[in-house]
C-alpha cells in the first residue's frame, strides 16, 4: 500500500468514536453544569454560614464590648472557633480599635478558592441600646467549598464513568445491530464473487433500509444465476457440437485425436496394451450414387449404431472421414489377436441395412487392426499401422 | 451557699474555672481612669438587668449608701438614652424611703449592710457592692480592683432569689469568679 492511499477504517470504529465524543461532550456538559450550580450553591450557604457566625459572635461579645473586657470576648467568641470554614475573627471596639483576635490554627486548603469566594471578611456592627459599641469581622475559608469540589469531583467522575461505560455498551449494541446485517450481505456478495456460489442468498434482515438491500441483491443474484446455467448450457452444446459429427452423434477427428493421446498416455504409464481399429466401408461411393444422399447417410447412421452396439462401454469409436470409422478397444487381454477382433467388428456390421427407399443393403466393411506397443508407440505409427492393414483387406476384398 | 454558689458557676462556665476567665475590664492610665471604668462597667450591668415593670427605658434611681471605695464619682455610664439618678442616702432612707431600683453598697457597718441585705431579698433590686471582693455578703454584684484592671463578680445566689433577670451572657462573664474564689 502506498502513502497516497486513503486510510479506512471500520463502520464500527466509527460509530464507536462518534458515539464516545458525543457522551463524553454530553456528560461533561452536564457535570460541569452541575459543579457550577453546586458551587454557586455553597458559595451562598458558605456566605450565609459566615453571616450567622457573624450574628453568634456579635450576640457574644456584646457584653464583653460593655465591659471592654478581652478575655470575655474571647470567650464570647469560641463557639465561632469551632464551625469550619473559618479562618479568621476580629473584634473592634466603638473607637476601631482590635479588642481580640483569632486565627484558625489550620490551613486554608485551597488559598486560591477563599481568595475568589471570600476577598473581604464579613463585617457586622454590634448594636447595644441602638449604638454601636464595636464591630465584628469574620473571614471565611475554602474548607466547606473544597470538600464540596472533591466530593463534586469524584461523584463527577464517578457518573462520567459510569454513563461512559453504559453509552459504550449501548453504542456496541447499536453498532451489532447496524453492522451483523450489513457484514451479512457482504459475506454473501463476497462468497459470490470469490466462489461463484450463485445459490448464496442474503437472510431476512431487521432492519428496513438493509432488508431492501439485501434483497436488490437477492434479485440480483436470481438473474446472475439464470445467466450463469443458461451460459452453461449453451457452452456445453457448443463443446458436444465442436467435437461430434452432426450426422451420427459420434465424437469427429478432433475429439479422437484427443481421445488416443490420452489412452496413448495411459497406456505408457500402466504398461497395457489396446488396439486401435481402422474401419471403411466398402463401395460407399456406389450406394451415394446409386441410390441418393439420403441412402448414404441412411448407411453411416446405421453403420455408427452397429458399431456402437458391439463395444464395451470403455471402448471408444469415431467418425474421422466421409466413411470412415476408427474404434479404440482398450483395454485388451494380452491373448486376444487383432485378426479376431477384426472378425467381430465386420459380424457386428454384417446385417442389410435398411434404406429409405424401402431396399436393404447388404455393406461391407474393409478393417485394419494396430496394436499398442506392438505396431507402434505413438500417435502417428498406430494411425499408419492401422491404415495399411485396412488397405491390404480392402485389396483382398477386391481381388 | 458557696458550694450551691460554686455549683450554678459551674453549670454556667463549665471547663474554664481555674482560669480567671471574670471580667477583666481594661483601666486606661490617666488620673479619672479608674473613675471611667467603674461607671461604664456599672452602665454596663445595669442594662443587662430587667426590672419586673417591664419598662426597659424608664429612668432608674440608684441609691448610695456607705462609702464607695474604688471612686468618689459614682454617674453609671449607660450608652444610648436612658438614664440612672444617682441618689445618696443612708440604710435606713433606702429602706424607709424606697423607690430605690438599684442600691449601690459602699463601705459600710456589716450589720446594716445586713439588715439592707436581709430588707432586699424579694424586692426588685439591685445590689451592687464595691467593698465585698469575694462576694459572699449577698449583693449581686460585687466589683474589685485587680492586678490587671477592674473586675466583676456575681452572686448567683443572690440573683435567682429575687425578680430581677439578669442576662445569662453577663452571669457568664462574672459567674466564673464570683464561683471559684
Amino acid at each position: 500500500m502506498t502513502d497516497r492511499a486513503p486510510r479506512r477504517t471500520t463502520l464500527q470504529k466509527l460509530l464507536s468514536r462518534f458515539h464516545f465524543g458525543i457522551t463524553l461532550f454530553a456528560v461533561a456538559l452536564s457535570g460541569i453544569t452541575i459543579l457550577l450550580a453546586g458551587i454557586t450553591a455553597m458559595r451562598g450557604y458558605a456566605d450565609r454560614n459566615i453571616e450567622l457566625a457573624a450574628q453568634l459572635g456579635a450576640y457574644g461579645v456584646e457584653p464583653a464590648l460593655v465591659f471592654n473586657d478581652p478575655q470575655a470576648a474571647r470567650e464570647g467568641l469560641k463557639p465561632l472557633m469551632k464551625i469550619p470554614g473559618i479562618a479568621h475573627l476580629r473584634v473592634l471596639d466603638d473607637r476601631g480599635h482590635p479588642l481580640v483576635e483569632w486565627r484558625s490554627p489550620t490551613e486554608d486548603p485551597a488559598p486560591v478558592l477563599t481568595r475568589i469566594f471570600f476577598p473581604e471578611p464579613f463585617a457586622m456592627t454590634v448594636r447595644r441600646n441602638g449604638s454601636a459599641i464595636g464591630t465584628i469581622e469574620v473571614w471565611g475559608d475554602s474548607t466547606t467549598l473544597t470538600d464540596y469540589v472533591r466530593i463534586g469531583m469524584l461523584a463527577g467522575l464517578a457518573c462520567l464513568l459510569i454513563t461512559a461505560l453504559g453509552t459504550i455498551a449501548l453504542a456496541r449494541r447499536f453498532e451489532y445491530e447496524l453492522v451483523k446485517p450489513l457484514n451479512e450481505i457482504a459475506t454473501v456478495a463476497h462468497d459470490v464473487r470469490l466462489h461463484r456460489r450463485f445459490d448464496k442468498r442474503v437472510t431476512s434482515l431487521s432492519i428496513a433500509e438493509l432488508d431492501r438491500l439485501g434483497g436488490d441483491i437477492n434479485a440480483l443474484l436470481d438473474e446472475l444465476e439464470g445467466w450463469q446455467g443458461h451460459m452453461e448450457d449453451e457452452r456445453a452444446v457448443l463443446a458436444h457440437r465442436a467435437a461430434h459429427d452432426p450426422l451420427t452423434t459420434m465424437p469427429n477427428r478432433s475429439a479422437f485425436d484427443e481421445q488416443l493421446k490420452r489412452r496413448l498416455e495411459a497406456a505408457a504409464q500402466q504398461h497395457h496394451r489396446f488396439a486401435l481399429l481402422f474401419i471403411d466401408v466398402d463401395n460407399f461411393k456406389a450406394v451415394n450414387d446409386g441410390f441418393g444422399h439420403a441412402a448414404g447417410d441412411a448407411v453411416l447412421v446405421a453403420m455408427a449404431t452397429q458399431i456402437k452396439a458391439a463395444l464395451r462401454s470403455g471402448d471408444f469409436a469415431a467418425r474421422i472421414g466421409g466413411d470412415e470409422f476408427v474404434v479404440i478397444i482398450d483395454p485388451i487381454d494380452p491373448t486376444v489377436l487383432p485378426a479376431a477382433l477384426v472378425e467381430r467388428i465386420r459380424a457386428s456390421v454384417a446385417e442389410p441395412i435398411a434404406l429409405p427407399g424401402g431396399q436393404h443393403h447388404g455393406t461391407a466393411i474393409s478393417v485394419g487392426a494396430a496394436l499398442y506397443p506392438d505396431d507402434g508407440r505413438d500417435a502417428a505409427a498406430l494411425l499408419t499401422a492401422a491404415d495399411a492393414a485396412m488397405y491390404a483387406d480392402k485389396l483382398r476384398h477386391r481381388s | 451557699m458557696l458550694a450551691s454558689l460554686f455549683l450554678i458557676g459551674a453549670v454556667f462556665a463549665t471547663p474554664q474555672m481555674s482560669v480567671q476567665a471574670a471580667s477583666q475590664t481594661i483601666v486606661e492610665n490617666s488620673s479619672d481612669g479608674m473613675t471611667r471604668a467603674v461607671n461604664r462597667m456599672l452602665g454596663g450591668i445595669i442594662t443587662y438587668v430587667r426590672w419586673p415593670d417591664g419598662r426597659a427605658a424608664a429612668p432608674r434611681t440608684m441609691c448610695l449608701v456607705g462609702t464607695p471605695r474604688l471612686t468618689a464619682s459614682i454617674a453609671p455610664d449607660i450608652p444610648g438614652e436612658r438614664r440612672v439618678i444617682v441618689r445618696r442616702t443612708t440604710a435606713g432612707g433606702a429602706m424607709t424611703g424606697g423607690g430605690c431600683d438599684i442600691l449601690f453598697l459602699g463601705r459600710m457597718p456589716g450589720d446594716e449592710r445586713r439588715r439592707l441585705i436581709e430588707w432586699v431579698r424579694g424586692e426588685p433590686t439591685l445590689t451592687i457592692t464595691d467593698d465585698d471582693p469575694a462576694c459572699r455578703t449577698g449583693a449581686m454584684f460585687c466589683l474589685a480592683r485587680k492586678p490587671a484592671g477592674l473586675s466583676f463578680s456575681v452572686n448567683l445566689d443572690a440573683i435567682g432569689r429575687g425578680p430581677l433577670r439578669v442576662d445569662p451572657r453577663v452571669l457568664k462573664i462574672g459567674g466564673a469568679d464570683g464561683g471559684a474564689s
